[in-house]
């Protein structure tokens, strides 16, 4: 277990979580006295087994869920509710408009955030050109590939210059390739940007590649285990991830994992969730 | 573990401690059925004020007086045959009219021709406003149920011919493939696959038919104020009766309802593998 | 060998042609049967009586005030349906519960011919254009609220967290988010409210009314003048069917 960090801009005390009410059948513990430090300036990766709660941990660091119990302190802080000025989002599903174009997504970000109107259009086309999708301003989200959805949506969140970026999964629907290529370019933006980054991933090899540390969960009621240091310098090259540090991580991290995923997936399935109410493990952005 | 109360935002009580209020609350909340009975009492409420305080007793009652009407609406003379054969009326337009439809449907649904030529005719006759001619059935065919039966079927038929052809039409051409594998002739494939596979659209289309069905014979009932329902519902309103009026109003409501749950329940039932 | 698409494109116009058949032979039929056949001119018109008692009601404008009574209750109750069924619609949406509660309230009411509380209507309004306006308006209703609860009450809940977390008003969240996202569902709602309300105010014209497209049928048909009732029905399919068609087109471009 390592130190934490000496100035950390996301601070997380002691949170726990819980889906219903006790005693009932949709009661679910997501999340259990969970402490965590984030440092300015680092990527933090979240990993864990299925339900582990690493995504609830990401809504409550965010402002999108109030936990049972605990505080999060970012910048200083108390978080209360959304931060649209410290924090910006990226889901999985990359939650782009679908009636809007590219361009008028980002735009609309910044509208939501709160950017005075002549500032909008001149940072969207920066922040597009930044992810490489500026020949792709006018087309809608539903005539895209999905990397180049996420591109946008990550063109959204850079657009609303924030100092922390919490990303969930945000490679999870991407083929292979794509996501190869993308947490490249990820890698570079953080060297260039100096953005605070918490990013939840299922991925092994793309939390060696592309955190600074990697904090990872037990299975639910989830819990950080441990927390491992990745030492080396953004932008990491493709070569990296052959490299005999990389395996070694790697293989840290699956032992780490390894109980705690047959664990999860030895859960008895959950009941079926009525109208209304979050499934216990779907925790992508579901209070509102 | 022990926390600094000011680092505890949110402490839910444990189960004993809850007050009896909220577990009423809460169970309130798991039943939604409760509450819109709730809401339909204070919609009572609402009438029943209303007609008693504030509207002429001329144009409407309180539902007080309406319930204990009711049995002076079945003993005014003539009423308990003119509902009795409103029934009756709707219970053939529904039957023939679902005859028809599947005599229509099938055929047209089986042959990709003859869905191809003749369903855009019938697409067209079912999106025009029957209601306009509604005189010339009465003309046809008089003042009696026959007119009401047959401007009954003649919505009725509609969704039936739709939804069987849709039924036999859009089965999935696997299912053929894979019958005909196993040796299947082309009677097999009609009984044993394409019927039980049409099932569930008829009994939906059932369901739409006595939506129609209703709709039809009522307006052709209320339509003929000579004879018939529309005979007391023209007399109760000349009279200012609107006791009575809304007691038969309510009584009709009330055998739409029955009949259209017989269809749903039934819909539900032999349609349950499409679930 | 023949070209693959020859078999189709065959079928496709042989489906064309006995359609245009059909049409023909009754239009035929009907002409033969009035002409020189033994149906009585007053229940069957000649086609072509009816096709003179048309041009000369167009040309002399005779239709004007009926349409304009017909079209005048539709564009009220429309009117009233719509502004009750999405403020209302909206107002529920915004909790999973009262969805639970009243959307069942509201699908139950819709199952019911809703033409049978006219007698109630006539006895509360009068003969006037009041009661078909507040029936029209009853049963347009129900279509408009409940695809309004539908549509808002089913925005992608990602959508709705992803504005929140850019610092979105509730305003902003309205007009950026939910107002887009429910759309398409609450114009189809509003096609519906249209074309019911459309078909119950042409209903109860003809049953109970001193004026309108719907009374006019009704009057023309009591003194038994079939051509003319026979044009008049054309003219008010014709008028629906456009009616229809513009309403259509509207809710296709809003899914655009």
């Amino acid at each position: 277990m390592m130190m934490p960090p000496a100035d950390p801009i996301v601070q997380v005390r002691h949170v726990s979580h819980q889906f219903g009410d006790e005693g009932e059948t949709r009661h679910v513990q997501a999340l259990q006295d969970t402490s965590l430090d984030v440092a300015r300036g680092e990527l933090l990766c979240l990993i864990g087994p299925s339900g582990c709660g690493k995504s609830t941990l990401l809504n409550v660091m965010g402002g999108l869920v109030a936990p049972t119990t605990g505080t999060v302190t970012v910048a200083g802080k108390p978080v209360r509710g959304p931060m649209p000025h410290d924090i910006s989002f990226i889901f999985q599903e990359h939650a782009l408009f679908p009636w809007n174009t590219v361009f008028e997504n980002v735009v609309l970000g910044m509208t939501f955030q709160g950017v005075p109107r002549a500032q909008r259009e001149e940072r969207a086309r920066r922040a597009l050109e930044a992810v490489g999708l500026s020949e792709f301003a006018a087309h809608y989200p539903g005539e895209l590939s999905g990397g180049m959805r996420q591109r946008a949506a990550l063109a959204r969140a850079l657009s609303l210059e924030t100092d922390i970026l919490l990303m969930d999964e945000p490679f999870g629907a991407l083929d292979e390739q794509t996501r190869m290529v993308l947490g490249e370019d990820l890698s570079v933006l953080l060297s260039q940007s100096h953005k605070t980054i918490v990013f939840v991933t299922h991925s092994l090899g793309e939390a060696v590649f592309l955190a600074d540390r990697v904090a990872v969960f037990s299975a639910r009621p989830g819990t950080i285990k441990e927390v491992i240091a990745v030492e080396e310098p953004h932008p990491r090259k493709p070569d990296f991830m052959t490299s005999p540090k990389f395996h070694r991580l790697r293989d840290e991290l699956y032992s780490l994992l390894h109980g705690e995923i047959r664990k999860a997936m030895a859960e008895t399935p959950q009941p079926r969730r009525r109208y209304g109410e979050p499934a216990p493990a779907d925790t992508t952005g579901t209070a509102q | 573990m022990s926390r600094a109360p000011s680092e505890v935002s949110a402490v839910r009580a444990p189960r004993d401690t809850v007050s009896a209020w909220t577990r009423l609350r809460r169970w309130f909340l798991r039943h939604p059925g409760v509450a819109r009975l709730g809401v339909i009492l204070i919609l009572l409420v609402i009438w029943e004020i209303a007609a008693r305080f504030y509207v002429d007793p001329n144009y409407l009652s309180p539902p007080s007086t309406v319930v204990f009407a009711f049995d002076d609406v079945l003993a005014t003379n003539g009423v308990p045959d003119a509902l009795g054969v409103t029934f009756y009326e709707l219970a053939v337009s529904f039957a023939l009219a679902v005859v028809a439809g599947v005599a229509i449907g099938l055929p047209v649904g089986l042959s990709r021709f003859a869905h191809r030529s003749f369903m855009p005719i019938i697409l067209l006759l079912y999106g025009t406003p029957q209601v306009t001619i509604l005189p010339i059935f009465v003309l046809l065919f008089g003042i009696g149920p026959a007119s009401k039966i047959a401007f009954g079927i003649s919505h009725g038929v509609f969704p039936v011919i739709i939804l069987v052809a849709a039924g036999v039409q859009n089965i999935k051409p696997i299912y053929l493939v894979s019958a005909r594998s196993m040796g299947a002739n082309r009677w097999r494939i009609l009984r044993h696959v394409i019927f039980p596979h049409m099932i569930p659209s008829f009994f939906t289309s059932m369901r739409l038919a006595m939506t129609a069905v209703l709709l039809g014979v009522l307006l052709a009932e209320l339509y003929v104020s000579t004879a018939g329902i529309g005979y007391f519902t023209s007399v109760f309103t000349q009279d200012f009766n609107p006791t009575k009026l809304i007691g038969l109003v309510a009584i009709l409501a009330a055998m739409a309802i029955v009949l259209n749950e017989a269809v749903r329940r039934a819909e539900l039932h032999y349609g349950r593998w499409r679930a | 060998m023949r070209r693959p698409g020859a078999g189709k494109r065959r079928e496709r116009g042989l489906s064309r042609l006995v359609q245009v058949g059909f049409a023909v032979f009754l239009l035929a039929a009907w002409y033969v049967a009035t002409t020189w056949g033994e149906v009585s001119h007053l229940l069957l018109p000649n086609p072509v009586n009816v096709w003179h008692q048309l041009v000369s009601i167009l040309a002399s404008g005779e239709f004007v005030p009926d349409l304009r009574v017909t079209l005048g209750e539709l564009a009220i109750a429309f009117a009233i349906a719509m502004s009750l069924g999405i403020t209302l619609g909206y107002l529920i949406s915004r909790s999973p519960y009262a969805i639970k509660v009243f959307e069942p309230l509201f699908s139950g009411i819709f199952s019911i011919p809703i033409i049978l509380f006219l007698p109630l209507y006539v006895l509360f309004f009068g003969l006037g254009p009041a009661s078909k306006i507040a029936l029209g308006a009853t049963i347009g209703f129900f279509p408009i609220v409940l695809n309004t609860i539908a549509g808002f009450g089913n925005v992608d809940r990602v959508l709705i967290a992803a504005a929140r977390s850019m610092g979105a008003g509730n305003l902003q969240m309205f007009r950026h988010v939910l107002m887009p996202a429910a759309l398409p569902v609450i114009l189809a709602g509003l096609r519906m409210g249209f074309t019911v309300a459309l078909l119950t105010i042409i209903g109860s014209e003809t049953i109970a009314s001193l004026s309108g497209l719907g009374h006019r049928i009704v009057n023309l048909a009591e003194n038994m003048d079939m051509a003319r009732m026979f044009a008049y029905i054309a003219f008010v399919v014709v008028i629906a069917a456009f009616l229809n068609a513009v309403v259509s087109a509207v809710e296709a471009r809003g899914r655009r």
